[in-house]
């Protein structure tokens, strides 16, 4: 019945000298670790070993936009505040303004829901599509790394014991067409039964990029490159031709276990609409 | 190895000296007596707890007393008694709001935002402005009604 | 103070304080030197317990079981029948069985002790679903009559059903299930014990204060009046809080004759999910005989899933089977019901107590008849519609004028739904749905008379009333109902009529909240009452009790189930239009519109408030409440997997209140607190069916159940 270590470092520099000496838990918004820790009314959450609210680093907040283009979303920012932000991709976005509920979304960081690796957090899903890169520091220096390369499985990340994430950098993006839903188990506040994010940039009628993700799709987010090179450098005219081999494609990265038949097809359903929609010559933005 | 927590409750200087894992809700509740905020889930799914913190609507039940450090807090008890509060409370006992209440001081914390940031909402934007407040008394409809009211009502408090 | 008037549209009398969060709820309060309690249940589904060790306690906790039920007591729980154990001993009968409670000051410690407790068991097979009740899977829960059927009843009307299927054109059959629903009161189950003045004292969120009394009394064998129950404001209830109660009230009577310290016990989300009384589930199996268009015999096999013990599941039976054929009058009727025991959580009563399965059973093998017949299925009902003076399928009456043509004409009108059923083809996306349904006000038959013999207490001091009445407010507006009753009928201002949180040694026994008889009975017996004292009311202070009275001429049978059931039904019409999202099969109810009949509404903001709420949680029934059983154990855990709606799920509904006075309730009104909930699911499914060409025959259906069925479409 120890009470653990608790600590509230107030900068960056204690944060990661806490984060070295005692590898204590980080505790962000606490939307996570508060709900699987929990004791109950009364009861201190469980915590097992030293833990660190980071809440009080506010260096770790903010969104900025870099001189090449890219932006640089700190960990600590909240889902509601991603919402709001107009340097934020549109895809980021959508997922962020749609995790559970308003106040949810006043807790919650980027850097938890990434730190969390849960296959139905929402917002590692079009991280991925976008190719973000997280930068994970510690006292020794620096790493960096795409979200799709920390994220090993269902709650398992590269993060080491010191390290801490500060940032998230979305890489600067033209695509001409994008799409998002997001199903869950009703309209509002649900956890995702299944997200899906597509973009595509087509310039002169060629699709010269396209990208997909699939959030609760498995132990991690779905994304088949391989399945997106068949329709990239192809005239718009030939996306009917092979769209079914893409489908096909895409249906072989999905985990069997985690995609129920209905998940499936109804992602399945969703990448064909969004093909013929770019096939049938819909106009630059958001396929609805 | 920890310092004090310290923060605004309802507009008193407040500084915490225990665990600061301890839940936000069990220290409003239990070490405050501000009884107001409920717990209905213990997981942020309710609303039941909701509060303010630094303007936002937060649920209470998943934030540790650790993360309020230099914040300023509003639970019902510090709203109820504001001209605001006053507004809303009035407006949900005219316009039916109010069943067995277990969520309703939650709503109203919930709606106090809402009109905050958004004097005039649509009911699209008022069924969205408590989507995160669950009631299984209501269906709703009389409680969005009651909003609306105390936008109108109140029209002068809400757009400053 | 000017008096207050029937009609007067006035502010719930708890409303403010409420709103204030002000309002005590039992977790709210605190008690010098509290104690805190928790359940130890069983985790096996069926099995003898071989040992329990514990854990070292320390001083000051306690770990209180069957061993400490003294010796002149009886370790059983009165509900209606005594089997209910209070704590589960030698063996066990389903998953959360109480088996202990823990007690002591530290919450911590006590989860601490709680969780290095160790039982073992020697596991047996598990009956889990109705199916395996029928097969006494793992061998009869009655031994004695070889079989898990724990009660039964049939009723008949008309011919032979044998004659009736030989002489049909056709025969229809086909087997609707329905799943368990869970309140999701908001506030959970809780009680508090304290020993006051040589009596055991609960504050408690309940519904019936009485029922508490009598139930647990007999485990230390002491008379009625040594408990007092308090009932503290309620957050919601549905039928949750009706016998359950007990459970809690029962393990702390125990503790509290042992620690003689008050003893809080408040339930979390997830104990309540899952270790809470549930809806029954149903299997019903319908064969109808089809004649010339019509149906001229209906054959209901209605099994209900009791779980291991009875609590209230013959009368929810019985009412399952009293509504089986709906708002229909068919010649020839043959129901029988069956409640089947089974090693999962028991099931009791929840909002419509049995006919909302049955309800929804009938109105969706209508549908689905009038579909296979190529007809329009409210044309089709229409055909079918019960009148006053048909015989009921009780071999009564219907004793009212059944006003639901006028109730569908508004509500076609409003809702465009002869266009609409016309243009939206089956299949094209968007469907429109209806359906009618009823509930039988209060007790079944003489059940007022014979069992509950309801009183009501007016106490006049000055100018001032108090009401003194064992009925409770849970959210459903009773006590702002009942002060309006007595303040109009007596000419006086509400807020001169006072109407405290029943303290079981302050009121009479009025009957149990519950059955939808608060207003129609005891809003009777306070609208007479309040009659006398307006006619002596200058012969300064004294008071007016006065008793339940059933009208004369109405028999009823309660050995054979035959004669007229309900004096009075409350009637309701629902019409619900969706649209489907082809590529995910999600819907998106896009109207509601409603229309109820309740004799008269004794307050319409009260009334509507009821309408919104149960006709919203009779959709979340239908399209998502999933709560699935594994082997024993409840799947769905907390309100992020067992979700229920949000603001944003459905739309703002139509309403429309029907009025028909109804001779002997106050003011004319009748009972609505379940009625409410009994339709809009069945609607619903209607409208997906139509909207995607596809057949349903159970709820919910999420969209992972729709794309199931559309894969079956032919």
């Amino acid at each position: 019945m120890e009470q653990v270590k608790c600590f509230m470092p107030q900068t960056l520099r204690e944060a990661l000298k806490i984060r070295k000496e005692y590898h204590a838990t980080i505790l962000a918004g606490g939307s996570d670790l508060m709900v699987s820790k929990s004791m109950g009314a009364g009861i201190t959450p469980a915590f097992t070993g030293p833990v660190m609210i980071l809440t009080g680093v506010k260096e770790l907040r903010g969104i900025r936009k870099n001189p090449d283009g890219s932006v640089s979303i700190g960990a600590l920012t909240t889902s509601a505040e991603i919402s709001r932000s107009a340097l934020v991709h549109p895809l980021l976005i959508d997922a962020a303004s749609r995790m559970g509920a308003i106040a949810l979304r006043n807790s919650a960081t980027i850097g938890g829901n990434i730190g969390n690796a849960s296959p139905k957090g929402d917002m590692p899903q079009p991280l991925i599509l976008l190719d973000a890169e997280l930068v994970l520091k510690s006292e020794d220096g620096e790493r960096r790394m795409k979200v799709d390369d920390f994220i090993l499985g269902s709650k398992k990340t590269a993060l080491r014991d010191d390290e801490i994430i500060t940032e998230v950098i979305l890489p600067p993006q033209a695509f001409t067409h994008i799409f998002y839903r997001k199903i869950g188990m009703r309209r509002a506040n649900a956890i995702s039964k299944l997200t899906l994010s597509a973009a595509a940039t087509v310039k002169d009628g060629v699709v010269v990029d396209f990208r997909a993700s699939s959030g609760a799709a498995g132990p991690k987010v779905a994304r088949s490159r391989a399945a997106e090179e068949l329709l990239i450098g192809r005239k718009l005219s030939e996306l009917p031709a092979v769209k079914e081999e893409f489908l096909d494609a895409w249906n072989g990265v999905i985990s069997p276990h985690a995609m129920p038949e209905y998940r499936r097809n109804s992602t399945r359903r969703m990448l064909a609409y969004f093909i013929d929609a770019l096939a049938a010559g819909h106009p630059a933005g958001r396929v609805e | 190895m920890y310092s004090n927590v310290c923060f605004k409750l309802n507009g008193e200087e407040k500084c915490y000296e225990g665990d600061p894992l301890r839940r936000l809700l069990d220290v409003l509740r239990e070490d405050y007596g501000l009884t107001g905020s409920k717990e209905g889930c213990g997981e942020g799914e309710c609303g039941a707890c909701s509060i303010v913190k630094d303007g936002e609507l937060v649920t209470s039940c998943i934030i540790p007393i650790g993360a309020v450090n230099g914040c300023e807090l509003l639970t019902i008890e510090g709203i109820r008694d504001t001209e605001k509060g006053k507004c809303i409370i009035d407006a949900y006992a005219e316009g039916g709001a109010v069943q067995c209440g277990f969520c309703i001081p939650g709503m109203v914390v919930a709606t106090y935002c809402l009109l905050n940031k958004n004097p005039n909402p649509t009911e699209d934007e008022i069924r969205l402005g408590i989507s995160g407040n669950i009631c299984r008394c209501t269906g709703y409809d009389l409680i969005v009604e009651s909003i609306r009211l105390a936008a109108q009502k109140g029209a002068a408090l809400w757009n400053r | 103070m000017a008096a207050t008037n029937i009609g007067d549209r006035i502010r719930r009398v708890d409303a403010v304080q409420k709103a204030r969060g002000e309002s005590k709820y039992v977790c709210d309060l605190t008690f010098p030197d509290m104690q805190y309690a928790y359940m130890v249940r069983s985790t096996v589904p069926r099995g003898k317990i071989l040992n329990i060790s514990l854990p070292d306690f320390p001083e000051g906790y306690y770990f209180i079981s069957a061993k400490d039920i003294p010796a002149k007591g009886r370790n059983e729980l009165w509900m209606i029948a005594k089997d209910w154990r209070c704590f589960a001993d030698e063996y066990v009968l389903y998953v959360g069985e109480t088996i202990g409670v823990v007690v002591g000051p530290d919450r911590g410690v006590l989860k601490e002790l709680r969780s290095r407790i160790q039982i073992d068991y020697e596991e047996q097979t598990p009956a889990v679903t109705i199916d395996d009740g029928i097969n006494s899977v793992g061998g009869p829960m009655f031994p004695e009559k070889n079989s898990n059927v724990m009660c039964e009843l049939f009723c008949e009307k008309g011919r032979p059903m044998e004659e009736v299927f030989a002489e049909a054109d056709e025969v229809f059959e086909e087997t609707i299930t329905t799943p368990y629903q869970e309140h999701v009161h908001l506030e959970t189950n809780s009680a508090i014990a304290t020993y006051e003045d040589g009596k055991f004292v609960f504050y408690a969120s309940a519904q019936c204060p009485f029922y508490i009394r009598k139930s647990i009394a007999g485990l230390l064998d002491i008379p009625y009046d040594d408990i007092i129950v308090r009932q503290q404001t309620t957050g919601g209830a549905f039928g949750g809080k009706e016998h359950f109660p007990d459970v809690i009230c029962g393990a702390l009577l125990v503790a509290e004759n042992v620690i003689r310290k008050p003893i809080k016990m408040v339930f979390d989300r997830e104990e309540d999910t899952q270790f809470s009384v549930k809806r029954h589930p149903s299997k019903c199996v319908y064969k109808s005989a089809i004649k010339d268009g019509r149906v001229i015999g209906v054959q209901g096999h209605i099994y209900y899933n009791c779980g291991a013990y009875l609590a209230s599941s013959y009368v929810v039976l019985q009412r399952g089977v009293f509504h089986a054929n709906g708002v229909y009058t068919f010649p020839n009727t043959y129901l029988k019901g069956e409640g089947i025991g089974t090693n999962t959580f028991p099931t009791c009563a929840f909002r419509g107590f049995g006919a909302p399965q049955t309800l929804f059973a009938i109105e969706t093998h209508m549908d689905h008849i009038a579909r296979h017949l190529g007809v329009d299925p409210l044309e089709f009902k229409l055909k079918h519609l019960c009148k006053q003076g048909d015989e009921t399928t009780t071999n009564g009456h219907i004793i009212e004028e059944v006003k639901l043509p006028e109730m569908i004409d508004v509500l076609t009108r409003e809702s465009d739904y002869w266009r609409k059923a016309k243009e939206y083809k089956p299949g094209c996306g968007r469907g429109i749905g209806i359906s009618m349904y009823n509930h039988g006000g209060a007790f079944t038959g003489n059940g007022e008379q014979a069992i509950i013999k309801a009183h009501s207490l007016l106490v006049k001091k000055g100018d001032k009333v108090t009401i003194l009445v064992g009925s409770t407010e849970m959210g459903q507006g009773f006590k702002t109902a009942l002060r309006k009753i007595c303040a109009a009928t007596l000419g006086i201002s509400i807020d001169n009529v006072d109407y405290p949180d029943p303290d079981t040694s302050k009121v009479v026994d009025s009957g149990p909240t519950a059955a939808s008889r608060s207003t129609m009975i005891v809003g009777r017996l306070v609208e007479r009452a309040a009659k006398q004292m307006k006619e002596r009311w200058n012969e300064g202070d004294f008071s007016v009790e006065v008793e339940y009275e059933h009208p004369e001429g109405y028999p009823w049978d309660q050995s054979t189930f035959r004669g007229d059931a309900y004096l009075g039904y409350g009637w309701g019409a629902a019409i619900i239009e969706v649209e489907a999202d082809r590529l995910t099969n999600e819907i998106k109810t896009v109207g509601i519109w409603t229309s109820h009949e309740i004799g008269k509404a004794i307050d319409e903001l009260i009334v509507h408030g009821q309408i919104n709420g149960g006709v919203i949680q009779s959709l979340g029934y239908g399209s998502m409440e999933k709560l699935e059983n594994r082997k024993g154990f409840f799947k769905q855990k907390s309100m992020s997997d067992y979700v229920i709606p949000t603001a944003m799920d459905f739309p703002k509904q139509f309403y429309h209140i029907q009025e028909n006075p109804y001779p002997w309730g106050p003011y004319g009104a009748k009972g609505m607190g379940e009625l409410v909930f009994n339709g809009a699911s069945a609607a619903f499914v209607d409208a997906v069916e139509r909207a995607l060409g596809t057949r349903f025959t159970s709820i919910p259906i999420p969209p992972e159940d729709i794309e199931e069925a559309l894969k079956n479409v032919q």
